[in-house]
C-alpha cells in the first residue's frame, strides 16, 4: 500500500491520532484508583454505559483490517463476499446463545475472564489449563495480526516516510501507554473515538469510489459480468458450504474471543448489554457491506491484478479518491489514519485481554493465588509487555495475506465454545468428556491446517474440529455416570436465581 | 416477576427462524450455468442473499431489545433506589 499522496501530511495527522489516544488514556486513568482491582483495571469496574458499551464492541470487532483485507477479497472473489455481511451478523446470534445467561452468573460471581466461568463450572485444572492455552495462543495470534497490520498501514500512509518497523514501534508504545494508565476504561473511551472514525471514513471511502466509476453501481456490475462473469455467477457448490461453514466458524469464534466475552462481563446493566447487542446487530451492512461494495468497484478501476496485487487494493483506490480535490485529499488521510487507528482500538482489546489472563488465570490461579489485587493486575500489565515484545519480533517477518491467518486464529480458539455455552444449560455435561474434546478438537483443526488442508470439501478444519469437540463432549458425558451430587451442583452453578 | 422473565434459549422458534435465514442467504438452492440477470446493479442470486441479510440483522437486532430480559427489572429497580436514596 504505497499512498503517493500522503507523506507529511500523513506523519501530522498519525501523530494527531496518536496524541488524541494517549490524552483519553490519561483522563481514563486520572484521579481513579483502578490498579487496585481486577476487574476495575480490566473490566472499567463493571461499569461500561451504552455509548462506551457499543462502541468498544463495535472497534474491538471491526478492525482496520476488516477494510485493509476484506475489500481485496471482494475483488478477488466477487460477489460470493457477499458472506461477510452474514457472517458478521450471526456473531450476535451466537451472543443470544449464551450472553443473557452468563451476564448474570458472571455478575453474580464477580467473574474477570472466560476462564473464571470455565473454572467455576468445572472445577478441574485440565480443562481450565487447556482452555488457557488455547485462548492466549487465539489472542497472541490475533494481536500479532493487528501488529503486522499497524505497520502496513502507517508505512503506507506516510508513503514509505515512516518504515514498517518504526510504525509498528510507535503505535505500540502508544497503545501500551494510554492501556497502562487507564486500563479498560482508557480502552473503550478510545474506542469510542477510533469507532466513529472508521464509520465516517468507509462511507467517505465509497462516496468517493463511486463518484470515480460515473456514480453507477450497475455499470460496475455490468462491466465484470462482461470481463469476468464467475465474480457475479452463482456460486459453486464449494463455495455455499464455506459460506455455511464461514457462519459458524466465525460465529462461534468472535463471540467465544476472551475480549468478547468480556465485554459482556464488563456491561452495566443487561439493558445496557442487550440495546448495545442490538445495534450491533445492524452494524455489518453498513460496515463490511460497503467494504464489500468498495472491493467490487475496485474490480473496475483496477482490473487484472494478481493475488498480491489485489492486496494494495484500498491503497491505490484512496490515491485515486484523494486526486480528486483538497477536500477528498484530507478526507483520505484522516480516513488512513482512522484504519491505523481501528486497528489500534482492536489490538488494545486484545492485549487487554491477554494481561488479563495471564492477572488472573496464570498467576492468580496457578502461580501465586493468595496475591493482592494489585499485584496480580501489575503482573498482567508486565506479562502483556513481555508477550507485546515477543510479537514484535514476529512482526518483522509478516505473513502473506492477511485473511488466512484471520481464519487460523479462530481454529483452535472456537473449541473452548462447548465448554463455555453447552456448559451453561447442560448440568450433566462434565469434565472430563469436554476436555477431550477439547483436546481431540484442537489437535484436528490444528493438525488439518499444518497439513495443508485448512477446509475438507469447503468445511474450515475449525469447524470440523468443533463438530468432534461437541460430539466428544456430549457422547462422553452421557456414558460417565455423574452423581446426583454433581448434578445438582452445576444446577446451582447454572441457574439464573432472579428470585433471591 | 418471575413470569415476565425472558431467556432467548429457551424459545425454539427464535433459532429455528435465524437457521432458515441462513438457509435463505446462502445461495447453494440455485440451478448453475446460463446468465445471470442483474437487478439494481447486482446479479439476482446476491440482490436476494442480500435481502435476507438485512432480514438477519432486523431479526437479531429485534431478539435483543424484545426476547431478552431476565435481571432487568431488578437492576433498574436498584438503580433507582440507589439515585432516589
Amino acid at each position: 500500500m504505497n499512498l503517493t499522496f500522503a507523506g507529511m501530511d500523513g506523519i501530522i495527522i498519525l501523530s494527531s491520532y496518536a496524541l488524541i489516544m494517549l490524552l483519553i488514556g490519561y483522563l481514563a486513568g486520572r484521579g481513579k484508583d483502578i490498579h487496585n482491582s481486577l476487574s476495575g483495571y480490566y473490566l472499567a469496574g463493571k461499569n461500561l454505559g451504552i455509548i462506551a458499551l457499543f462502541f468498544t464492541l463495535y472497534a474491538t470487532q471491526y478492525s482496520g483490517n476488516t477494510i485493509i483485507g476484506y475489500a481485496p477479497t471482494a475483488y478477488r472473489t466477487g460477489f460470493s463476499w457477499l458472506q461477510s455481511i452474514s457472517f458478521m451478523t450471526i456473531i450476535i446470534g451466537i451472543y443470544l446463545l449464551f450472553a443473557p445467561r452468563l451476564y448474570v452468573i458472571s455478575k453474580r460471581e464477580n467473574f474477570v475472564t472466560p476462564t473464571d466461568w470455565i473454572q467455576h463450572r468445572f472445577k478441574s485444572k485440565a480443562v481450565t489449563i487447556l482452555s488457557i492455552l488455547l485462548m492466549l495462543w487465539g489472542l497472541g495470534n490475533y494481536l500479532l495480526e493487528q501488529l503486522v497490520a499497524i505497520g502496513q498501514a502507517v508505512a503506507g500512509l506516510t508513503g514509505g516516510t515512516i518504515p514498517y518497523q518504526y510504525g509498528v514501534i510507535a503505535f505500540v508504545l502508544v497503545m501500551v501507554i494510554y492501556e497502562w494508565m487507564g486500563g479498560m476504561k482508557a480502552v473503550a473511551f478510545t474506542d469510542v473515538m477510533q469507532g466513529i472514525v472508521l464509520m465516517v471514513g468507509i462511507v467517505v471511502f465509497l462516496i468517493g469510489a463511486l463518484y470515480l466509476v460515473g456514480g453507477d453501481f450497475g455499470s460496475v456490475t455490468s462491466f465484470i459480468a462482461a470481463t469476468e462473469p464467475a465474480k457475479v455467477g452463482i456460486p459453486p457448490m464449494d463455495v455455499s458450504i464455506n459460506w455455511f461453514s464461514m457462519l459458524l466458524l466465525v460465529g462461534f469464534g468472535a463471540s467465544i474471543y476472551p475480549h468478547a466475552v468480556q465485554r459482556i462481563y464488563s456491561a452495566e446493566s443487561e439493558r445496557t448489554l442487550k440495546r448495545s447487542f442490538s445495534r450491533m446487530a445492524l452494524m455489518p451492512p453498513i460496515t463490511t457491506g460497503l467494504v464489500f461494495v468498495i472491493g467490487i468497484i475496485g474490480i473496475m478501476m483496477f482490473p487484472g491484478l494478481d493475488t498480491g496485487g489485489s492486496e494494495q487494493l484500498v491503497g491505490l483506490m484512496a490515491n485515486e479518491i484523494a486526486a480528486i480535490n483538497p477536500f477528498y485529499y484530507w478526507i483520505m488521510i484522516l480516513f488512513f489514519g482512522g484504519i491505523v487507528a481501528a486497528i489500534v482500538s482492536t489490538a488494545d482489546s486484545v492485549l487487554l485481554s491477554f494481561s488479563s489472563m495471564i492477572s488472573n488465570d496464570v498467576y492468580g490461579k496457578f502461580i501465586n493465588p493468595n496475591a493482592s489485587e494489585h499485584k496480580k493486575v501489575m503482573i498482567g500489565k508486565y506479562g502483556g509487555i513481555v508477550a507485546v515484545a515477543i510479537l514484535l519480533w514476529l512482526a518483522w517477518n509478516p505473513p502473506a495475506t492477511l485473511y488466512q491467518i484471520f481464519v487460523l486464529k479462530f481454529e483452535l480458539l472456537v473449541q473452548v465454545a462447548p465448554a463455555i455455552i453447552l456448559g451453561l444449560y447442560w448440568n450433566k455435561l462434565s469434565a472430563k468428556p469436554v476436555f477431550f474434546g477439547m483436546l481431540a478438537g484442537a489437535l484436528l483443526a490444528g493438525i488439518l491446517t499444518l497439513t495443508g488442508n485448512s477446509t475438507v470439501f469447503g468445511i474450515h478444519g475449525g469447524v470440523l474440529g468443533l463438530s468432534l469437540n461437541f460430539l466428544i463432549a456430549v457422547a462422553g458425558s452421557l456414558f460417565v455416570t455423574s452423581s446426583s451430587e454433581e448434578v445438582s451442583e452445576a444446577e446451582e452453578m447454572t441457574s439464573l436465581k432472579i428470585e433471591a | 416477576m418471575k413470569n415476565q422473565t425472558k431467556e432467548p434459549i429457551q424459545k425454539k422458534w427464535i433459532w429455528i427462524g435465524m437457521f432458515l435465514i441462513m438457509l435463505a442467504i446462502v445461495p447453494w438452492y440455485y440451478p448453475r450455468g446460463g446468465e445471470v440477470a442483474i437487478i439494481l446493479g447486482f446479479p439476482y442470486w446476491a440482490l436476494i442473499s442480500l435481502f435476507f441479510s438485512l432480514v438477519l440483522c432486523g431479526y437479531l437486532s429485534w431478539l435483543c431489545i424484545s426476547q431478552w430480559h431476565i435481571v432487568e427489572d431488578l437492576e433498574e429497580n436498584e438503580n433507582r433506589n440507589k439515585t432516589g436514596r
